[in-house]
């Protein structure tokens, strides 16, 4: 049985491009930990995928969202 | 031909906002931006998702420029130079961030391709 096809969350707000400077939004595409979340967990599509993982990694650069969360060092 | 770019700085958050605001003009002379087409967002001290060295907070401050790609190496090293920016990213920002300031106008594909490329249509 195969599941029904979960719809992109970008596609249906009619994102065109994933801004790496929006971390409230992009932020909820992460683990608890702070990877990146699987698309085949957050339905996201390939192409707006591809997006959100450099979007990802620019705002960690920035020091918008942690590369690991929840590390005390 | 210049091109368009915006770059995120974050300076220092125990700078005055005087001193940062002295910096931005002087970095960006470097550039010779024309004022119509540049736009400095200034977000203000903001914590930090993660500590830089000792630092927990930055002052972010977003700008959008056009600019000769032949002058960013100097403004470039200028930043790097610069005590007081903790950190940069230039991008360029042509239909790469669809952010709200910039909904260009060049809306050449439309959703309809995205359909058939990527994940199948919802059953």
């Amino acid at each position: 049985m195969r599941r029904p096809q979960k719809s992109c969350p970008f596609c249906e707000s009619r994102v065109r491009f994933i801004d790496y400077k929006d971390d409230r939004t992009i932020g909820r595409f992460l683990t608890d930990t702070g990877k990146i979340l699987p698309s085949r967990l957050s339905g996201v599509c390939a192409r707006h995928q591809r997006q959100l993982s450099t979007a990802v990694k620019r705002a960690r650069f920035l020091a918008l969202l942690p590369y690991i969360r929840g590390h005390q060092a | 031909m210049p091109r368009k770019y915006e770059a995120v700085y974050i300076f220092d958050s125990t700078l005055e906002d005087t001193a940062i605001q002295e910096k931005l003009t002087r970095f960006h002379e470097l550039l010779s931006l024309s004022p119509e087409t540049t736009t400095v967002d200034n977000w203000g001290r903001r914590q930090l998702a993660y500590p830089i060295g000792s630092r927990e907070n930055g002052y972010y401050t977003v700008a959008r420029f056009e600019a000769e790609p032949a002058a960013l190496p100097e403004y470039e090293r200028a930043l790097k130079l610069d005590d007081g920016v903790m950190r940069y990213l230039i991008t360029l920002h042509e239909h790469e961030v669809g952010a709200p300031p910039s909904a260009e106008g060049d809306g050449d594909e439309e959703r309809p391709r995205a359909s058939d490329d990527d994940d199948d249509d919802e059953d």
